[in-house]
């Protein structure tokens, strides 16, 4: 018996593999590979196209677009830390404090993503309207100018992504605290004494204003306006609720789930278009509203397969720089 | 149990506190569950104002202002032209695609955490590339294949892609909760004379379900939104985001709001009715 | 292609998952190791319908077409069409009349589906299809004219017989006759058309009369622009004094640079497809490029709106009805145009989707039953303001790619 699995068990893994890869290889691979050289075809829709081996649209792709690129990365990037310091704090209190009602919670944060995209979007410009329910009031006592809006700014695109992928943070993280035995943590607890106070603070302030400041630099604000007020919530969260139990014991025990979470969100959002189109205005354009341009308005295809392959490129790069930066490199090569 | 355990080793244990100790463990507590109770006001902000409008009695064709209470959308909740079809074909698609996606990806990131073997790394980065292609991409390099080799496209390709893009996000999140995963546990169920299936069976499934089970609501969440790569390929079907899409050129029509309102209230309500039940059986 | 929520079909689906899903995978295997193909390599199925195929770009000779058996229509007609661009029944939401109607007439059901959301993701989805030369399964499509324009360019449309289609021939309104894109009119029908001009609400910024208030700093961050090329640059061009219909290169740099001075100076709040209608509604802008049959349905909601074309002038375009190459049951597509266009029917039409109706006679019979509509001229609009109406010109594909280039870098993409 045994020495039979012995024999065969270097196939288990491939068995295992096998029926997911295949559909992988036949309906993203092989067309994957048609775009790819769709990217070397020079010509256009009513000529015809030819398959020319021409890589100058690379270069010119990457030069023209540059800013969208960069947009694209700072966006995704805003919106991966945002639905992070949302989601972490709700995921922990769903495994550690949710009890019984650990899956109705779990369901209360991922059904409104069971509802239609559009639906949710149009309720948050109902909500965020210049003279909405938000922004009507503050306008009317002079809070805020008659001229301020949130729909069609830099915010609303951020604030849209990272609505729309919070519970693909929130999922994975909770999936990886949820199996963290509490005895552990609260053996911890007791081991390193609580609190970790004016450590935690200041820490917390420095980490708090250096988010808040490039969050305003990503909204296109003055890195003064959101800083400090980074730094007055990183202080009171770093006193109240870090300790040094949680850093050393159950963040590092969560943080597959959190390689996981941050991919899940940053990845799709470094492409995504939609909350661009429907929540920006001309100047938060991104890359993926380039592809989609080129691709449906003006089927330059060559053009939106480069820049695609540019983006993917760009995207597993960062991958890679930030697995070995958060020591996960056992997650991405096993 | 546990807490039981703790709870009397801790006068020993833990250094003396102040009043101003505990003030402060008090605001560690509430500070938490107010920041939580804050995050999902935030997540079910924009699905109350769904279902409220759900309740309006529009006189245009659009549902965006508040013009009186009703109810006789929710007594008709197909009631709007083609909704039913887009509905139920959305649905199907979601389930079927979610059960498939969630068992082949669970099998890729079984492979992926507990073997070594050739070409491991190139699964890992063959994994994030579908995440990482645009949709329009997805989509039309797909439609593409489908033309090719002449499949009609229909309920049949929708599903072949709805899959497709699902598997990635599977493994990544099944793969958050098996790494660290206690290999010794299966060694010593096994060394007991289990099979290498009652092994999956009684002791790895048990360990990776929640796992499994975020991915498939994920899965879900993802199939059942999608207009993309749908629009790309489903022919002459029509899903529930292209109903929505389009109908928005117009207005979009209260029944949208019920129906959306409907599937929330249905998901949680099955967990609270599971859980409860649960509940009292267990005690 | 049947209606999905039947129970059987659950059980073919199933079946034919496991068989296609085998198939396919083995058609990939081939269709790699072979050379992309140009010819399909299945010939668009034989149209139920026996009548001679037409040659494209020749104009069917009306009386020898008709000298010829008449073909039965077929059991079948599959129509893609805009979402809420039909008669829809005001208690029974899923019926509609007019396809009823065509029915009891014609025998053949009308598999009617709103599936194109917008002509550019539309025509991704039956591009590949029509370049292998297989058919698309459909049989009436409904394209704005620049697209219509581009199909016919490519050759994927079929050329209707008009022998079968007397009606088509002698109500369609002179306007639309002898389109640059189609000079033989055998290609498209019009199906409804709209005006592009201002919309805005007239409680905020009064009467407005002319284009340049799209430019005017008091409407800064609350002006709304199209993402439609040709209704951007051609009001654009109107506001300039040059005329859309003989748009040039330099016309459009002009355009473009008139367009970036708004963009750049804050007065664009965002390009947007027909949601500019919803942000009027809404109040988060107050003035917008419009569409005219949108701001009469949305008077209703908001009485303060008001549609009107700037005294510089205003856009004209038309949405088509067109028969792609290969379809199937052509000859009930054309009976399905012809029925379409008699008065009765193309009032019936017109009376739910309140654009502008291409038809004769349409008018005339709302008149008796629903005088407002027929009165309305954002539906049925005077000569006068017709004069004002420019048809964008039919641009040749390096225009067009020029035109969409530069308007895509100001809009930001």
């Amino acid at each position: 018996m045994r020495s039979t699995r012995q024999r065969f068990s270097f196939l288990v893994p491939y068995l295992l593999l096998a029926p997911g890869l295949l559909w992988l290889a036949i309906f993203y691979i092989y067309p994957g590979f048609q775009m790819f050289l769709t990217s070397f075809w020079t010509g256009t829709l009513e000529t015809g196209f030819a398959l020319t081996w021409n890589v100058d649209t690379y270069g010119k792709s990457l030069t023209q677009f540059g800013p969208q690129f960069l947009r694209s990365i700072t966006y995704a990037g805003a919106a991966t830390v945002l639905t992070f310091l949302i989601s972490f704090p709700l995921a922990y209190t769903i495994a550690f404090k949710g009890g019984r009602y650990k899956n109705v919670l779990l369901f209360l944060v991922i059904a409104p993503f069971f509802t239609s995209f559009l639906l949710r979007t149009l309720s948050w410009a109902l909500i965020l309207g210049d003279d909405g329910i938000v922004l009507g009031p503050l306008k009317s006592i002079g809070l805020v100018g008659d001229d301020f809006r949130l729909l069609a700014t830099p915010l609303a695109v951020v604030s849209g992504i990272t609505y729309n992928f919070l519970a693909f943070m929130t999922l994975p993280i909770y999936v990886s605290l949820e199996k963290v035995d509490k005895r552990l943590v609260e053996a911890a607890e007791d081991l390193y004494a609580g609190p970790w106070r004016p450590g935690g603070a200041i820490w917390g302030a420095v980490v708090g204003f250096l988010i808040g400041a490039l969050l305003a630099l990503a909204f296109g604000y003055e890195p003064i306006v959101l800083g400090p007020l980074g730094a007055v919530a990183g202080a009171l969260i770093g006193w109240f609720l870090i300790s040094q139990a949680f850093l050393r014991v159950t963040l590092p025990l969560a943080l597959p789930g959190v390689f996981a979470g941050t991919l899940l969100t940053f990845i799709p959002a470094a492409g995504d278009y939609v909350n661009a189109e429907l929540l920006g205005n001309p100047s938060t354009r991104m890359i993926g509203n380039v592809i989609q341009g080129r691709f449906l308005t003006l089927n330059d295809y060559p053009t939106a397969a480069a820049l695609s392959f540019l983006l993917m490129a760009g995207i597993l790069i960062a991958v890679a720089v930030y697995a070995r930066l958060l020591g996960t490199e056992e997650l991405t090569a096993a | 149990m546990a807490t039981a355990v703790t709870a009397a080793a801790t006068p020993d244990l833990r250094p003396h506190r102040s009043i101003l100790d505990r003030a402060g463990r008090f605001v560690h507590k509430n500070l938490l569950y107010l920041y939580t109770g804050f995050a999902v006001l935030y997540l079910l902000l924009p699905v109350a104002v769904m279902a409220l409008f759900s309740f309006n009695d529009p006189i245009g064709k659009s549902n965006i202002a508040w013009q009186g209470f009703t109810i006789k959308y929710w007594l008709d909740p197909f009631g709007a032209p083609g909704l039913q079809d887009a509905v139920v074909t959305s649905l199907e698609v979601a389930f079927l695609s979610t059960i498939i996606a969630t068992i082949l990806g669970t099998l890729i990131a079984l492979a992926l955490v507990r073997y070594k073997f050739r070409g491991s790394s190139t699964t890992n980065i063959l994994i994030f590339l579908p995440m990482a292609t645009p949709e329009i991409v997805l989509g039309a390099s797909l439609l593409t294949l489908f033309v090719a080799i002449g499949l009609q496209r229909d309920f049949l390709t929708i599903l072949i892609a709805h899959i497709m893009f699902n598997i990635s996000y599977v493994v990544v999140t099944v793969r958050a909760r098996l790494s660290g995963f206690d290999r010794r546990l299966e060694e010593a169920a096994m060394d007991l004379g289990a099979t290498e299936l009652v092994t999956f069976w009684k002791v790895t499934f048990p360990l990776i379900l929640p796992g499994v089970m975020a991915a498939a609501l994920l899965a879900f969440s993802l199939s059942i939104d999608d207009f993309v790569i749908t629009n790309f390929t489903s022919g002459h079907t029509v899903t529930f985001p292209m109903y929505i899409y389009g109908a928005n050129r117009i207005g979009v029509p209260v029944q949208v709001n019920v129906i959306g309102t409907a599937i929330f209230l249905t998901a949680v309500g099955f967990v609270a009715i599971t859980t409860l039940v649960g509940r009292r059986n267990s005690s | 292609m049947t209606d999905r929520s039947a129970p059987e079909k659950h059980g073919i689906s199933r079946r034919q998952f496991v068989q296609a899903s085998t198939m396919a995978g083995f058609a990939a295997f081939l269709a790699a190791c072979g050379t992309k193909g140009t010819g399909g390599s299945t010939a668009p199925s034989e149209a139920a319908a026996t009548t001679a195929p037409s040659v494209t770009g020749v104009p069917s000779a009306s009386a020898a077409a008709s000298a010829t058996p008449k073909p039965s229509p077929s059991t079948v007609l599959n129509f893609a069409n805009w979402p809420l661009y039909i008669d829809t029944d005001a208690k029974v939401n899923t019926k509609h009349k007019t396809l009823e109607d065509f029915t009891a007439k014609y025998g053949t059901k009308v598999e009617y589906k709103e599936v194109i959301n917008d002509n550019d993701a539309f025509f991704g989805t039956i591009k590949p299809v029509l370049e292998q030369g297989q058919d698309t399964g459909w049989d009436l499509m409904v394209l704005t004219d620049w697209m219509a324009g581009r199909v016919i360019r490519l050759g994927w449309a079929e050329a209707m017989d008009l022998g079968n289609m007397p009606n088509k021939v002698a109500n369609l309104k002179d306007v639309y006759l002898n389109v640059d894109f189609d000079p033989t009119n055998d290609h498209h029908a019009p199906w409804q058309s709209g005006m592009t001009g201002l919309g805005f609400d007239s409680a905020k910024t009064g009467d407005l009369t002319s284009l340049a208030v799209l430019w005017d700093p008091k409407y800064k961050g609350k002006t709304d622009y199209l993402t439609e090329m040709r209704d951007a640059v051609g009001l654009t061009l109107l506001k300039l004094g040059k005329d859309p219909s003989q748009a040039t290169r330099a016309d459009c740099d002009a355009a473009i640079a008139e367009i970036k001075t708004a963009v750049d100076g804050g007065i664009v709040r965002a390009f947007k497809g027909n949601d500019y209608a919803v942000d009027l509604v809404k109040g988060d802008v107050i003035l917008a490029m419009a569409w005219s049959g949108d701001i009469v349905q949305k008077q209703l909601e908001k009485a303060s709106l008001k549609f009107v074309v700037a005294d510089e002038g205003g856009m004209l375009w038309t949405d088509n009805l067109m028969i792609p190459k290969g379809a199937q049951h052509k000859y009930t597509a054309e009976l399905f145009i012809d029925f379409y266009y008699t008065p009765a029917i193309a009032a019936q039409v017109e009376a739910y989707v309140n654009y502008i109706c291409p038809i004769k006679g349409a008018q005339e019979v709302l008149l008796a039953a629903q005088p407002d509509i027929a009165n309305n001229p954002l539906i049925f609009p005077t000569d006068a303001t017709l004069a004002k109406l420019k048809i964008f010109k039919s641009l040749t594909e390096a225009d067009e790619t020029y035109f969409n280039t530069q308007f895509q870098a100001v809009s930001g993409a």
